[in-house]
């Protein structure tokens, strides 16, 4: 059954994986829609989209850990129903999650036979299953000492055990899940050559990941996801990194930019050459520098996870920066608490709203007190006044528009965009003269987004100086005066909001920067 | 308030599952379940004098169950209660028998000390907790050994009173607790428990403190993003707990025993502990939770006499709603997808 030696007079035999029509809903939101994805065999396929384009829904349903709501799989050409992921393992599929499922306190080759160790006389066959981890290992390139604690190995190496055990389960395809999002730049280079070893050797690759770089260096074949629909399948070679931007970042501008008022004024905000590292231990930001002023929206637009959530982090207090300075009304907040940068005089909606924005247990009352519990009218003497603090909620839920049965109801209940509602609520109404908005309509529906781009061009007139970070750039064009371009952590470059033009921020998006734009253009 | 309802009926139902799991070992004795429940609920309530034994039970279990309230409100488990409970009353007794001071004010020294020798205890896992992030229901557990041993050593090396016994030399009755009636040992000790459940459930209610806190252990990265140190409140929290938990030893020397004795004290605290997870963390729950364990000791008293049963069935009975509390907890966990990252639940 070597799928190589298949004769090629079979039809589709050409396709190590075909998923045709997948839809797949949750509730009301469609994660895939008719996805058509045809993977050909013995090269490496990517598959690249923004963040909650659905790219790893779509493995999922490949892998059996989801069921399609409509559509039919494939292996080899013939129809296969993948009803878990023992059923893909047996249909020759391997899975390599973006988080690894390892024994820290086994060895690594006791990892990679874990449920199918090798035995002799009913005890396990240490020397055996070391010899094959070895053996394996040789032969991709894939180094590791089988007899090595998994406890004590780097995230590179335990990649490699990842693959090693879907290897041994006899995977002549696989699957890596952003696979490159944990390794050093060494170490993708390491797996890129690994990965290129197994389509010599007759072996399917589909790799998921939004670094565009990568998808260019490594694979031959790019399908991009939009919204849950593969919007084009092209061979690499064909494409530029300005055009994959373009097909993965929407273009239907659905906003009308509202009319406005000049009305800036003096700086409110200034960075200065900021750098920070990220969680591990990378640098996220490089030199950021950008002032913002009353009055005024900046926008910043950027492909998710090239430095937009650790510039927030870093302006609200929770991370620290490496250098650099950011001052907010003259104060210098880079070394400031989350509290002494509020007192300093931010309003922050942060762009993790469950985790960072709500206790989701609690009531919309308690929430909205969240960062001013010690201020009148919440607080009153020495306790809370929370006859005040639900007053003041009726009139924020009135004000607002939060759709719930009153202060007393308990935030989890609420619908995503009533649940932004809530923490803009909080935050708008601090009186605050810097406004950091990170990803303002994230899973929020069409009304309520038009809802919140009027409450936040409520404060641009009333002199706030805003700072938007939406990974939607039709928002940016819509909201900012204006948009300055992330990536790689650092600022590509900066364009009028009245002029923008999607195509050259699409470029900076790319890591293309602004001053060579005419020419690549 | 309905969610609140459902916590309170989820208990009641885990206590009476463990109460028919302990039926099953009294019949597995040969003994009646009915018999031994009557004998208990008599020896507990049985006439005014049982009540008021009682009550003298329930209040070192009552004063150590807000001590973990206050840890669990906070999202940490302070599992030393026991330990800061007997150098509580260590440091209570010192002062009680080594100096000499007015009545009143002597007793005052005397508890203040207990706080003190309760709060400096607890500082190590605390300290530990915030600079190195260790876990501090291992440490907490770990720090009840080394207690309970040292107040051992100091009783028989350096205090011990002249005879046979191992415990230090009385206290001045200048530090007595007042006792409230003239037929029990039952003093103010209750009345402090009593003042202080309330007090600590009015300021996690009504202050912005105590919204801080309770945020700090529900949600703490939104705590965090709202300016709430969570570092230095957790630290806090913990030396909170632990200065109420000296307290709770300081209590029982000067209002029950009027002497530091070697083990004087067994479980005590972590009755206190249980008491507070039963409640849910709630400090007027606590109240009921803590006289119910209350109940269960003094009551076993009568088992003995009375029954076949051996007054260990008691220990049984807690253990067996220990587990089924936290087979409970875990279940209403399960149903929680979103609550993973939380360590307890209100």
């Amino acid at each position: 059954m070597d799928p190589v030696s298949r004769p090629a007079t079979e039809p589709a035999a050409d396709y190590a994986v075909e998923l045709l029509g997948i839809t797949k809903r949750f509730g009301a939101f469609t994660a895939n829609e008719g996805v058509d994805l045809r993977v050909r065999r013995a090269g490496i396929h990517a598959i690249i989209g923004e963040n909650g384009a659905g790219k790893t829904t779509l493995m999922n349903v490949l892998f059996g850990l989801l069921q399609p709501d409509e559509g039919e799989i494939r292996v080899d050409g013939k129809p296969v129903v993948v009803t878990d992921p023992s059923v893909a393992i047996r249909a020759g599929l391997g899975m390599v999650h973006q988080h690894f499922k390892l024994v820290p306190s086994l060895t690594v080759a006791e990892n990679v036979f874990l449920g199918m160790e090798i035995r002799r006389n009913g005890l396990i066959d240490h020397r055996a299953q070391e010899e094959k981890t070895r053996e394996l290992s040789e032969r991709f390139g894939l180094a590791v000492d089988p007899t090595e604690r998994v406890g004590l190995l780097s995230v590179g190496i335990e990649q490699r055990i990842e693959i090693l055990k879907v290897l041994v389960r006899g995977a002549r395809t696989v699957i890596l899940d952003e696979p490159t999002a944990v390794l050093t730049p060494q170490e993708s280079r390491e797996l890129f050559s690994t990965l290129r070893g197994f389509t010599q050797d007759g072996m399917t690759v589909i790799f998921i990941s939004h670094h565009l770089e990568e998808v260019m260096e490594v694979s031959d074949t790019v399908t991009v996801l939009r919204r849950g629909k593969a919007v084009a399948t092209r061979p690499t070679s064909e494409l530029t990194k300005a055009e994959m931007v373009r097909l993965m970042v929407d273009r239907d501008v659905s906003f009308e930019r509202p009319a406005r008022a000049a009305t800036a004024g003096q700086n409110i905000l200034s960075v200065r050459g900021l750098w920070a590292r990220d969680d591990r231990r990378h640098p996220a930001l490089r030199d950021v520098s950008f002032d913002v002023r009353a009055g005024e929206i900046v926008g910043i637009a950027g492909v998710a996870g090239n430095g937009q959530t650790e510039l927030a982090e870093v302006l609200s207090g929770l991370r620290p920066a490496s250098h650099g300075s950011a001052s907010l009304n003259g104060q210098d907040i880079v070394t400031l608490s989350p509290a002494g940068v509020r007192a300093a005089g931010l309003a922050h909606v942060p762009g993790d709203r469950m985790v960072r924005g709500v206790d989701g247990n609690a009531s919309i009352s308690a929430n909205l007190i969240m960062g001013r519990q010690n201020r009148a009218p919440w607080k009153k003497g020495p306790r809370l006044d929370w006859k005040a603090a639900a007053n003041e909620a009726a009139k924020m839920i009135q004000r607002f528009d939060i759709r719930a049965r009153g202060p007393g109801d308990t935030v989890r209940r609420l619908s995503g965009g009533n649940i932004q509602k809530v923490v803009l609520a909080r935050e708008f109404t601090n009186e605050a003269p810097f406004l950091l908005i990170d990803q303002p309509t994230r899973g929020v529906d069409i009304g309520a987004q038009e809802a919140i781009h009027d409450e936040i061009m409520r404060q641009r007139a009333k002199g706030v100086a805003i700072l938007v970070i939406s990974v939607q750039l039709d928002e940016l064009m819509k909201l900012a005066d204006r948009i300055l371009v992330m990536f790689n952590g650092r600022i590509m470059g900066s364009v009028d909001g009245d002029t923008a033009d999607e195509d050259q921020i699409g470029l900076m998006m790319a890591g293309i920067p602004q001053g060579s734009v005419e020419a690549a253009a | 308030m309905s969610l609140r309802l459902r916590a309170i009926l989820g208990q009641v139902i885990a206590v009476a599952f463990a109460l028919a799991l302990g039926s099953i070992v009294i019949l597995l004795i040969d003994e009646s379940p009915i018999r031994v429940f009557t004998t208990l609920l008599r020896g507990a309530f049985g006439d005014p004098g049982k009540v008021a034994g009682t009550l003298l039970q329930s209040t070192p279990i009552l004063i150590s169950g807000v001590a973990a309230c206050i840890a669990l409100r906070g999202g940490m488990f302070n599992v030393g209660v026991e330990g800061q409970l007997f150098l509580g009353g260590f440091a209570a007794a010192v002062v009680g028998f080594g100096l000499d001071l007015p009545t009143g004010l002597h007793m005052l020294v005397g508890l203040a000390a207990a706080i003190l020798a309760g709060a400096v205890w607890v500082a190590i896992p605390a300290y530990f907790r915030v600079r190195f992030n260790t876990n501090e229901v291992v440490s907490t557990i770990l720090s009840n050994y080394v207690a309970i041993l040292l107040t051992s050593y100091f009783t028989i090396f350096l205090f011990k009173r002249p005879g046979g016994w191992s415990e230090t030399p009385p206290i001045l009755t200048s530090a007595h607790l007042p006792e409230l009636f003239d037929f029990s040992r039952l003093n103010w000790g209750l009345v402090i428990g009593l003042v202080l459940a309330l007090l600590t459930a009015w300021y996690f209610r009504n202050t912005p403190g105590g919204y801080s806190v309770s945020m700090t252990g529900s949600a703490p990265r939104f705590a965090e993003y709202g300016g709430v140190d969570i570092k230095k409140r957790g630290f806090w929290v913990l030396i909170a707990s632990g200065a109420v938990g000296g307290l709770a030893g300081g209590v029982e020397t000067l209002g029950v025993h009027h002497r530091f004795m070697e083990g004087f004290a067994p479980g005590f605290g972590f009755d206190g502990l249980i008491a507070a997870l039963l409640a849910n963390g709630s400090p007027i729950g606590t109240i009921l939770t803590a006289l119910f364990f209350g109940a269960l000791r003094s009551g076993s008293l009568l088992l003995e006499t009375d029954t076949a049963a051996s007054r260990e069935i008691i220990t049984v009975i807690q253990a067996l709603i220990i587990l089924s509390v936290s087979a409970q907890v875990l279940l209403r966990r399960r149903g929680d997808a979103q609550g993973g990252e939380r360590r307890w639940k209100f």
